[in-house]
């Protein structure tokens, strides 16, 4: 009996002490963040290498005789010598739902201070984007809570919408915003127990932030009761530019897990133009040949190959991304600017005019669009809001005349008239998102002219008015609005009949 | 700056390919490349010598196995891993030992870039990584 206990011992022992392969290399130098190593002459693009000390690298360039690595962890004990081996692996980051409510670092790794996360499953930074073939057109909306662009701009489940304007112009907002109607929207499916209900889970990607801005965010989030849908995956202007240059990536990653399993997601991207710039900052290292302003020539790839990976796949999730771009002094003509407006499906323009005009969200319906279009849009807001844009477009250019005489005809006043009250209507503070169903109320309420004789001046609390009585009496009609999503003839006539209502009650307290 | 590293590649490049005969490092070969670079002086000498020298290094390396132990190891067991090194490469391997008492017990052998690690050094710093 102890004879066979011993070959099973020897086996073991036989077993343990198998030699292990590595292919290693020693760092000929290390600074900035980037390691060149020699030797490594197994190592794939984009693998990643184990430092001494526990450090990880990803190898970007492969020369001739060395390999340039960009460090992800602490380089101050690193030193020209040590020696270097590949792992075979790509870089992976955790996913899964375990992530809600979470923040995390470029790698998954938690910096919110809540423990481990229980993540059993890693997805790779880097994926081939899904073909044509397994994806699906965009027709299921995806709701902002924000009026101006559910009705004028609509976004649709698998888009990819930009965000762009310049500093301090509400983009965040809107991404936060959207974030939170998400979670509203959410909160009510689930409750209502829809076997067909699909949550949209977010995932906010904080690139090149101050970390006061992403705490407010974090904050803005948790105090709307978002973040138990919502995954941060965070590289703060203090990271190094490695790790900025991976967020957006690992956020993907994340984002795609839902998708991949028959989950519906939101990425925002916040923002894309410090992606680009941590991004030429480590090819400049690197010594990659610079191009136009002095970004590398592969800039438009690192953009297109990452808004890719947004879709609506076939008998699977979708993932709906939000980049926001920042402009300088509004000229969207600018390299990252075109570039990512020509590879997203329509863009959100903030102007900086308009916000400081009071006019919030300062979206500027001449220049934004969704190349998706009403396909993304419920029928309810179709029929509604159809013809806003239009009208919105119409006033923006009969308003420029206008202040050149006062001696205009009476169509050309009654338009600039109804203008300006869309304007006002469309006015929302922060981190509030209307419901669909009240934004299709309100609407009517416009269409029907009910906002006529109200003074423009007077629009923003009548409408808020207007909010609070379908909210506080017309609960039902709200919820049966949400669930049509139609206005029938039966429809139209309860709410031309709660219009009345509150008109004559509203006429009744004047 | 550019041109000039390309021009230190290309020229040490060139010189380690002269200095092969038959696929092989030949020291005539070599001394040869020296006496020439020391004759005709090319531009940026001492960095295309530094790179010729990294070639020539590596590629010796590629034709060695560096057997590194704790403890007695004896010819035949050199010749024995040379062999298989050899078989397992496709190329003459020529075997050649080194005493690491840092190893604590088992060996650790170096080919090139690649190393097969089996020494209880290494075993001991995975376990400290693992727990």
């Amino acid at each position: 009996m102890s004879t066979v206990l011993e070959q099973i011992e020897q086996q073991i022992a036989r077993l343990s002490s198998k030699a292990i392969r590595k292919n290693t290399g020693h760092i000929r130098s290390v600074a900035d963040g980037v390691a060149k190593i020699e030797g490594l002459s197994e190592v794939m693009y984009n693998e990643m290498v184990q430092f001494p000390g526990g450090a990880i690298g990803i190898a970007l360039n492969l020369e001739e005789d060395e390999v340039g690595c960009v460090i992800l962890g602490d380089i101050a004990q690193l030193k020209e010598g040590d020696e270097v081996q590949t792992t075979g692996k790509l870089l992976s980051v955790p996913v899964g739902k375990a992530l809600l409510g979470r923040a995390v670092d470029a790698l998954g790794n938690p910096v919110d201070g809540k423990g481990p996360i229980a993540a059993t499953e890693t997805y790779p930074v880097e994926k081939i984007a899904p073909g044509i073939v397994v994806r699906k057109s965009v027709s299921q909306p995806l709701l902002t809570g924000i009026m101006a662009i559910d009705s004028m701009i609509p976004i649709g489940r698998g888009q990819r919408e930009l965000i762009i304007g310049d500093r301090c112009t509400g983009k965040t907002t809107i991404a936060i915003d959207t974030i939170i109607n998400q979670a509203k929207i959410n909160r009510v499916g689930l409750a209502a127990g829809d076997p067909d209900f699909r949550p949209v889970y977010s995932i906010y990607v904080a690139v090149g932030q101050k970390n006061s801005n992403i705490v407010r965010t974090i904050s803005a989030l948790e105090a709307a009761g978002a973040l138990e849908f919502t995954v941060i995956a965070a590289a703060p202007a203090a990271d190094n530019p490695a790790n900025q240059y991976l967020a957006p990536y690992s956020g993907a990653a994340m984002g795609e897990w839902f998708m991949e399993n028959g989950m519906d997601a939101l990425i925002v991207y916040d923002d894309l133009s410090k992606h680009a710039v941590a991004y030429r900052q480590i090819s400049l290292i690197l010594k990659r040949p610079s191009g136009r302003e002095a970004y590398p020539g592969d800039v438009f790839y690192l953009h297109s190959r990452l808004l890719e990976r947004s879709a609506r796949l076939d008998g699977k999730g979708s993932l709906t991304a939000l980049p926001i771009i920042e402009t300088l002094a509004g000229d969207v003509s600018a390299y990252i600017p075109t570039n990512v407006i020509s590879i997203t499906d329509g863009q959100i323009f903030l102007e900086t005019d308009l916000f400081n005009q009071g006019i919030r969200p300062a979206v500027s319906v001449g220049l934004s669009v969704s190349r998706v279009g009403s396909a993304a849009q419920i029928k309810a807001t179709k029929q509604v809001g159809g013809k806003l844009k239009g009208e919105l477009a119409q006033f923006r250019e009969l308003a420029a005349f206008a202040q050149f005489g006062s001696d205009l005809d009476a169509k050309t006043k009654a338009q600039l008239d109804r203008g300006s009250r869309i304007v006002e209507l469309f006015k929302q503070p922060a981190f509030s998102p209307v419901p669909i169903e009240l934004q299709v109320a309100i609407l009517f309420a416009m269409q029907k002219g009910f906002f006529d004789p109200i003074e423009v001046k007077q629009i923003v609390t009548t409408a808020h008015n207007l909010k609070e009585f379908f909210t506080a009496r017309k609960d039902a009609l709200l919820a049966e609005i949400r669930t049509k999503a139609v206005l029938d003839k039966d429809l139209e006539a309860k709410l031309q009949a709660a219009c009345d209502e509150w008109k004559a009650g509203s006429a009744g307290q004047g | 700056m550019a041109t000039g590293k390309k021009h230190i590649q290309q020229l040490s490049r060139q010189l380690f390919t002269l200095s092969l005969v038959d696929g092989a490092v030949s020291t005539d070969r070599v001394a040869g490349v020296l006496e020439y670079v020391a004759a005709h002086r090319p531009a940026q000498a001492s960095a295309v010598l530094k790179a010729y020298r990294r070639l020539i290094a590596a590629e010796l390396a590629r034709g060695q196995a560096v057997v590194e132990h704790a403890g007695s190891f004896g010819d035949s067991l050199l010749a024995r891993i040379a062999e298989a090194m050899a078989k397992r490469y496709s190329r003459p391997i020529a075997g050649v030992a080194r005493r690491n008492d840092s190893l604590l017990a088992g060996l650790r052998v170096r080919v090139g870039d690649d190393v097969y690690e089996a020494s209880v050094a290494a075993q001991l710093s995975s376990l400290a990584q693992a727990v």
